[in-house]
C-alpha cells in the first residue's frame, strides 16, 4: 500500500498511439472541466519533451476527454492568488516555455476542439500547427482574459495576431470575444470543422493527409487585400490602426480598465517583430496587470456572478420545467420588453391591455428590440419572423388561463394592481405563478386579494429589459418556496442573473438607488449644476451620472417611487423639493424632451426652465459630493442587511453591479465600502449629519457596529 | 359514428387585396388566426394532432403552408400539418378532411381552416423566358452570355399574373366570371336582379358589422404595428343600384351582365376552426359551437360551375334525410350574384329537377330572409381558400345568436364542382 506521501496525483494527460499518430488527451481528475494548472502544465511539458524524441510518431493530436470542454482556460484561482509581479511573470513564462516546445515539435500537431476552448486553452491550441473543431454548439472559442483585467499570457497575444493578421485579431483580444465554431472557421481561428460524432476519426484522417503532404491539406496563405496589407504591414498603416483602436478603447473604458490599453501597448511593440522578445514583453505586461486591484476585483466579481448563476435560493427541490406560455397584463414599455425577451426564447406570449393602441405599442416595442438584434446580426430574419409571431395580444382574458407564468406590468398603482390580481387569481390555472413587475409596491398586499397567495411573487425586470442583466425576485412572507424557485428558473431561462429580495418598499436596487438620485437632487438645490454632479459620478465609474439617470428613468417615475420610499422609511428618504417642482412643471426627462437637462437634436444642455439652487456657503469638494452619493447607498445597504432584506453583502454587490451598472472594477458597492473602511464611512456620515442633514446621513447601527469592531461587510 | 364538433373558430377581418394586408403573406395570416384560436379557447397546443389548411394560391416561399402556419403558431414540432386545395371549397375540404381523419381514428384534435393572400399572388415569367434565364445562369463565357441576352425580346419580359391564371379553368378555357355569364344567360338572370342582390349583400354586411366582430380578431399590422384592423373592409355603406348600374360588364363586354359590383371581391384573410369528436370536447369541458351533421361534394359541367350549390344541396339533403324546411339558415357563397340566384331558382324548379335529379321532386324554395343573413362574398370578399371555413363559422355563430338548430352552407367550385355542409347546434 502506498502511503500518502508516495501517492502520485492521478495523471491528467494520457498519451496513446494509433498507427504512428500520438493522441494526447487531457482528462482532469475529479472535475467536469479541464483547466490549465501549474501541475498539468508540467505534466504536459514532460509528455511533449518525450514526444520530441520519438522518431516513430509522425503526428500529434491534442484532445480532451471531457464532453463539452476542450480546455476552459487557465485556473483563475491561481491567477487570483498571484501577489507579486515576479510571480506573475514566472507563471506566464513557464507556460510559454512549454507551449514553445509544442510549437517546436518536428511533426504536424493538431488541437482538436470539441467544446469550450477559452483563454489558456486556446493559447495552447494556437501553439499547435493546426486547429480543428466540431460543429457542436458547445464549441466556444476565444481569448476572454481582458474581462478579468489581464491579457493572454501564454503567447496568445502574439500568436493570434500572427495567425489572423492584426485587423482581425485586435478586436477579438480587446473585447475578449467568444465565438462559435462557424465564426471561428470564418475568422481563421480554426482550420477545419468536422462532425461532432466523427471528430477524432476525421482528425486522424486529416493528420494522415498532412503526413503524406496531400496537396490541399496544408493551410494556404490567404491573399491580402491591398488596404489590409497597408494597414498591417507598414508602420504608417499600423499607426492608423493602433491610433483608432486606442481612441475606441479609451472611449469605452474611460480609463478605468488598464488591460485593453496594455494589450494595445504590447501589440504595438510586438506585432511583426522578433517573437522571442515579443513573448518576454507579453509576460511583462501580463505581470503588470495580474497584480492590479482592478484585475483582482474583476476576478472576484467573475466568481460571484458564476456563483449566482446557480445559487440555490430556497431549499425547495423543483424539477426544472420550461415555462410553456407566458401571459402579460399591461402593454407598456415594460410589458412589450418582457414579451420580447420571453418570445426570444421561443416561449409563446399573450399580452392583455385595455385598448388596442397600447397593444400595438407593445408589439412595436418588441419589434424594435428584435430589429436591433437583427441589425447587430444577433438573430436572422427568419428567426425574427418566428419569434415575433409568438407574441399575440388581446383585450380580454383569453389566453391567460392557459399560461403557466403570469406577469403583471400595469401602472404603479396599488388599486389597479389589486384589481388585476383579483381577476387573474380567478381565471389563472391552479399551477400558474402570478408575478408582479412592480418596482416598489408591496407584493403581500397584491397577494391579499388572490385565492392562493402562496403563488404570488415579485419579478422585477429593469429597463431596458433585454439589456439589463439583473432580475429581482421578490419573495413576500406568504410566497411559497416552490413559487420562488419556479420564478428564479424562469428568469434564469431568460438569461438573467437573479437575486431574491424580501418584500419591502423599493426592494433592494431601488431602495439603494433612490437615495443616491435624491441626494443629487439635494445638491442641485444647494447650487451645484447637474453636469458637475454627473461628471463626478462618471469619474467614479458609474455608467451614467445620477441626474442623467433620473432623466432617463423619467422624473415622474422617480418622483413616485421616491414618495413611496419616503412614506415607508420616514424622513431619511425625504424627497428633495426640486424633484417636485420639476415634475409639476411637466419636465419628465428624456421622454418629454427635457428634465434637468434639455435634449435637442441628439445633444443635451442644462434645462433653462429649471431653477437650480443658489450656492450658499462653500461649494462642497468633489470628494464630498461623491461620498454623499455613494455613502448614502452603503448606509442604506447596511440597513437592508440588518433587516435581512437580502441574504448577504454579495447579493448587494451583484444587484448593484448588474442592476445599476455600479463599476465592476470596484467589485461592488460593499466590496468598495470595505476597501474604504466602515470607520471612515461612519466618520464622514457623522460629519454630513452635522453640516448637512441629521436624518439623511444618520449612520445605520449595523454600519456603526462594523466600524466599532473594525470589521467589514465581507470580513465580519 | 363519432359526431364531429366545431368547438370554436375565429377569423381575421376580410380585407380587400392590395390594402391593409398587402405585406402579410398567407402563412402569417393563417398563423395569427390559429394563434388567436388557441388563445380564445385557452387550448394547449400540445393537444393539437394536426393542422389542415385550405389554400388555393400557395405561397411559393411556404410550400405546404399549413405546416408553416402550424409552427408559426407555436404548435409543437412533432405535430402534423398539411394543406388542401379543392379550389373555392378548400375551407370546406379542410373541415371535412379533419372529420374523416377523426372518424378514422387517425387524429383526435384538428385545427382546420384556410389562409389566402390574393395580394401576394406572384407574377411569373413565361416558360420561354424561364428557359432563357436558366441558360443564362449556366453560360460559362461572356460571349455565350451576351448571345443569350441578345436573343431576348420585349415580349419575353411580359409577366404572367398567377392570379389571373388561377381564376381560369384550363379545361373549358373560361375564367370564373365567364362561367357566371354562361349561367346568367342559361337561367335568364337579369342584370338588375344581380345588382339588387349585390346591394342587399352590402346592406346586410354593413348592418352586421357589430355581430361579425364576434368571429373576427383584431390584426395589428406588422412590421410597424402603427395600425390595426378589426372589421372587414369590403362592405360599402352607400352601395346603390344606381352606382352598380354604371359599372361595365367585364367578362362579356357586349351582352354580359356580370360586373365587378355583382361579383365577389378579391380578398386576403384567414380562418381557423377547432375540430374534435363531440364526446372529446364535452370531456374537456368545452361548450361547443356546433356539429357537422353531413357533407357532400359533387361534380358538374365546368363551364357551369356556378350551379354547384344546386346539385350539392340536393344531394346533401337527400343523404341526410332532411327537407329544405328543416334548415333554419343558409349560407351560399356569393362568388357571383348570378350564380347564387340561378342555383336558388334551380332548386325550386320542377323542370330543373326533372332534368337533373332523375325526375325527383324539386328541393324547394329557399326563403330569402334566411339566406346569407349577414351578407356574403360580394360584400365581405372571397379569399378562395378561406371562404368555406368562414361560411361554417359565420353560420354557426348566427345560429347561436338566434338560438336556431340547423344551418346549411354551400359553395360553387371552380373547375366544376359543388359542395354543401349541414351544421347543427344542440
Amino acid at each position: 500500500m502506498p502511503t500518502a506521501e508516495t501517492q502520485v496525483s492521478p495523471q491528467a494527460w494520457k498519451l496513446r498511439e494509433e498507427k504512428g499518430i500520438g493522441i494526447l488527451e487531457l482528462d482532469q481528475a475529479a472535475t467536469e472541466v479541464n483547466v490549465l494548472t501549474s501541475g498539468n502544465i508540467a505534466e504536459f511539458r514532460d509528455h511533449v519533451a518525450a514526444i520530441a524524441r520519438r522518431k516513430d510518431l509522425k503526428a500529434l493530436i491534442i484532445t480532451s476527454a471531457k464532453k463539452r470542454i476542450f480546455i476552459a482556460g487557465a485556473d483563475i484561482r491561481e491567477i487570483e492568488g498571484i501577489s507579486t509581479e515576479q510571480e506573475a511573470f514566472d507563471k506566464a513564462h513557464q507556460g510559454k516555455v512549454v507551449l514553445q516546445m509544442l510549437e517546436d515539435l518536428p511533426m504536424p500537431t493538431i488541437a482538436v476542439i470539441n467544446g469550450a476552448c477559452l483563454g489558456g486553452g486556446y493559447e495552447l491550441a494556437l501553439a499547435a500547427d493546426y486547429r480543428v473543431a466540431s460543429f457542436s454548439p458547445n464549441v466556444k472559442i476565444g481569448l476572454p482574459e481582458v474581462n478579468l483585467g489581464i491579457l493572454p499570457g501564454f503567447g496568445g497575444s502574439i500568436r493570434l495576431p500572427k495567425l489572423l493578421g492584426l485587423l482581425k485579431a485586435l478586436p477579438l483580444i480587446l473585447a475578449g470575444r467568444i465565438v462559435s465554431a462557424e465564426d471561428a472557421l470564418r475568422y481563421g481561428m480554426v482550420d477545419k470543422l468536422f462532425a461532432e460524432k466523427s471528430l477524432l476519426e476525421d482528425t486522424i484522417h486529416f493528420a494522415k493527409d498532412l503526413i503524406a503532404q496531400v496537396p490541399g491539406a496544408m493551410r494556404k496563405k490567404g491573399k491580402t487585400h491591398f488596404v489590409n496589407w497597408f494597414l498591417e504591414k507598414t508602420p504608417a498603416g499600423r499607426r492608423i490602426v493602433f491610433g483608432k483602436a486606442r481612441k475606441d478603447v479609451l472611449k469605452k473604458t474611460k480609463g478605468f480598465y488598464p488591460a485593453p490599453v496594455e494589450i494595445l501597448d504590447l501589440l504595438q511593440k510586438t506585432y511583426g517583430k522578433n517573437p522571442s522578445r515579443a513573448y518576454k514583453l507579453e509576460s511583462k505586461h501580463f505581470a503588470k496587470l495580474a497584480v492590479t486591484e482592478v484585475s483582482k476585483n474583476l476576478i472576484k466579481l467573475f466568481f460571484l456572478s458564476e456563483k449566482y448563476k446557480k445559487y440555490a435560493w430556497t431549499a425547495a427541490k423543483v424539477p426544472s420545467a420550461k415555462v410553456k406560455k407566458c401571459g402579460i397584463v399591461g402593454a407598456g414599455v415594460m410589458g412589450g420588453g418582457i414579451a420580447q425577451l420571453v418570445s426570444s426564447k421561443n416561449i409563446p406570449v399573450r399580452i392583455k391591455d385595455i385598448n388596442e393602441e397600447a397593444l400595438g405599442g407593445a408589439l412595436r416595442e418588441a419589434r424594435r428590440v428584435f430589429d436591433g438584434a437583427l441589425k447587430r446580426r444577433k438573430i436572422k430574419k427568419h428567426d425574427l419572423e418566428y419569434k415575433m409571431g409568438l407574441i399575440s395580444v388581446g383585450l380580454t382574458n383569453a389566453g391567460l388561463k392557459s399560461a403557466d407564468m403570469l406577469v403583471e406590468a400595469v401602472v404603479e398603482n396599488m388599486d389597479i394592481k389589486k384589481k388585476v390580481f383579483a381577476e387573474l387569481s380567478e381565471i389563472a390555472s391552479p399551477d400558474a405563478v402570478l408575478t408582479s413587475n412592480t418596482s416598489s409596491l408591496s407584493i403581500t398586499e397584491m397577494a391579499s386579494v388572490c385565492k392562493n397567495p402562496a403563488r404570488v411573487v415579485g419579478l422585477h425586470f429593469f429597463n431596458p429589459v433585454h439589456r439589463m442583466p439583473l432580475v429581482e425576485v421578490i419573495r413576500a412572507s406568504q410566497t411559497s418556496d416552490e413559487t420562488v424557485e419556479r420564478t428564479v428558473q424562469f428568469a434564469r431561462g431568460l438569461g438573467k442573473t437573479v437575486i431574491v429580495v424580501k418584500d419591502a418598499p423599493g426592494f433592494l436596487v431601488n431602495r439603494l438607488l433612490l437615495p443616491y438620485l435624491n441626494e443629487s437632487a439635494y445638491m442641485m438645490q444647494e447650487g451645484l449644476t447637474p453636469d458637475v454632479i454627473d461628471k463626478i459620478a462618471r469619474d467614479f465609474g458609474m455608467p451614467m451620472g445620477p441626474v442623467e439617470l433620473t432623466d432617463q428613468v423619467g422624473i415622474d417615475v422617480g418622483y413616485k417611487v421616491a414618495h413611496i420610499l419616503h412614506a415607508a422609511f420616514g424622513d431619511r428618504m425625504k424627497v428633495a423639493p426640486i424633484l417636485e417642482t420639476v415634475y409639476k412643471k411637466g419636465f419628465l426627462g428624456v421622454k418629454s424632451g427635457s428634465g434637468f437637462y434639455r435634449y435637442r437634436a441628439g445633444k443635451k444642455d442644462l434645462n433653462p426652465g429649471v431653477t437650480f439652487g443658489k450656492a450658499t456657503g462653500a461649494t462642497p469638494s468633489p470628494e464630498d459630493i461623491l461620498k454623499r452619493m455613494v455613502y448614502i447607498m452603503i448606509n442604506e445597504a447596511a440597513r437592508c442587511l440588518d433587516e435581512k432584506i437580502i441574504d448577504g453583502p454579495a447579493t448587494v454587490d451583484i444587484g448593484m453591479v448588474m442592476g445599476t451598472g455600479f463599476p465592476p472594477f470596484r467589485a461592488g458597492l460593499l466590496a468598495y465600502a470595505d476597501s474604504v473602511g466602515a470607520a471612515n464611512i461612519v466618520r464622514d456620515l457623522k460629519r454630513f449629519q452635522e453640516t448637512i442633514d441629521a436624518e439623511r446621513f444618520a449612520p445605520a447601527p449595523f454600519l456603526e457596529k462594523l466600524a466599532e469592531n473594525n470589521s467589514g461587510f465581507f470580513t465580519q | 359514428m363519432k359526431k364531429i364538433a366545431i368547438v370554436d373558430g375565429v377569423r381575421t377581418p376580410f380585407v380587400k387585396a392590395w390594402t391593409h394586408f398587402d405585406r402579410l403573406p398567407a402563412q402569417r395570416l393563417g398563423a395569427m388566426c390559429v394563434t388567436e384560436l388557441l388563445q380564445r379557447t385557452d387550448f394547449n397546443p400540445e393537444n393539437v394532432d394536426e393542422v389542415i389548411m385550405g389554400c388555393v394560391g400557395q405561397p411559393i416561399d411556404a410550400a405546404n403552408v399549413a405546416r408553416v402556419i402550424s409552427l408559426y403558431a407555436g404548435i409543437p414540432k412533432d405535430k402534423k400539418a398539411y394543406t388542401v386545395n379543392r379550389n373555392c371549397a378548400s375551407g370546406f375540404e379542410a373541415l371535412t378532411s379533419a372529420a374523416e381523419k377523426i372518424r378514422a381514428g387517425v387524429d383526435e384534435i384538428v385545427i382546420a381552416g384556410g389562409a389566402e393572400s390574393m395580394s401576394n399572388a406572384p407574377f411569373t415569367f413565361t416558360k420561354e423566358m424561364s428557359t432563357l434565364l436558366l441558360k443564362l445562369s449556366r453560360a460559362k463565357t461572356l460571349s455565350q452570355k451576351l448571345g443569350i441576352v441578345a436573343g431576348m425580346r420585349p415580349r419575353h419580359f411580359k409577366p404572367v399574373a398567377a392570379l389571373q391564371l388561377a381564376l381560369t379553368d384550363p379545361v373549358c378555357g373560361l375564367n370564373m366570371g365567364e362561367t357566371a355569364e354562361v349561367v346568367a344567360k342559361k337561367f335568364g338572370v337579369l342584370r338588375a336582379r344581380q345588382d339588387e342582390f349585390a346591394v342587399q349583400s352590402h346592406k346586410k354586411a354593413v348592418m352586421a358589422r357589430g355581430l361579425l366582430r364576434e368571429e373576427i380578431m383584431t390584426v395589428h399590422i406588422s412590421p410597424k404595428y402603427g395600425k390595426y384592423v378589426q372589421d372587414d373592409n369590403g362592405p360599402r355603406e352607400n352601395q346603390s343600384i344606381e352606382a352598380l348600374a354604371k359599372l361595365r360588364t367585364i367578362f362579356d363586354r357586349r351582352s354580359g351582365t356580370v360586373t365587378a359590383g355583382n361579383a365577389s371581391q378579391i380578398t386576403d384573410g384567414a380562418c381557423a376552426l377547432l375540430v374534435m369528436d363531440e364526446a372529446k370536447a364535452k370531456a374537456m369541458g368545452y361548450e361547443i359551437l356546433g356539429t357537422l351533421r353531413e357533407y357532400e361534394y359533387v361534380g358538374l359541367e365546368p363551364s357551369e360551375m356556378g350551379m354547384g350549390p344546386a346539385f350539392a344541396i340536393e344531394k346533401v339533403l337527400r343523404k341526410s334525410g332532411l327537407s329544405l324546411k328543416e334548415i333554419d339558415l343558409f349560407e351560399i357563397n356569393e362568388a357571383f350574384a348570378a350564380q347564387v340566384l340561378a342555383s336558388v331558382e334551380a332548386l325550386a324548379s320542377k323542370k330543373f329537377a326533372e332534368e337533373n335529379f332523375s325526375g325527383r321532386a324539386p328541393v324547394g324554395e329557399i326563403d330569402p330572409e334566411r339566406l346569407n343573413v349577414n351578407g356574403g362574398g360580394i360584400a365581405l370578399g372571397h379569399p378562395v381558400g378561406v371562404t368555406g371555413a368562414r361560411l361554417v363559422l359565420t353560420c354557426l355563430k348566427e345560429l347561436k345568436r338566434r338560438s336556431l338548430k340547423r344551418g346549411l352552407v354551400s359553395l360553387c367550385v371552380g373547375g366544376g364542382q359543388g359542395s354543401a355542409l349541414i351544421l347543427e347546434r344542440n
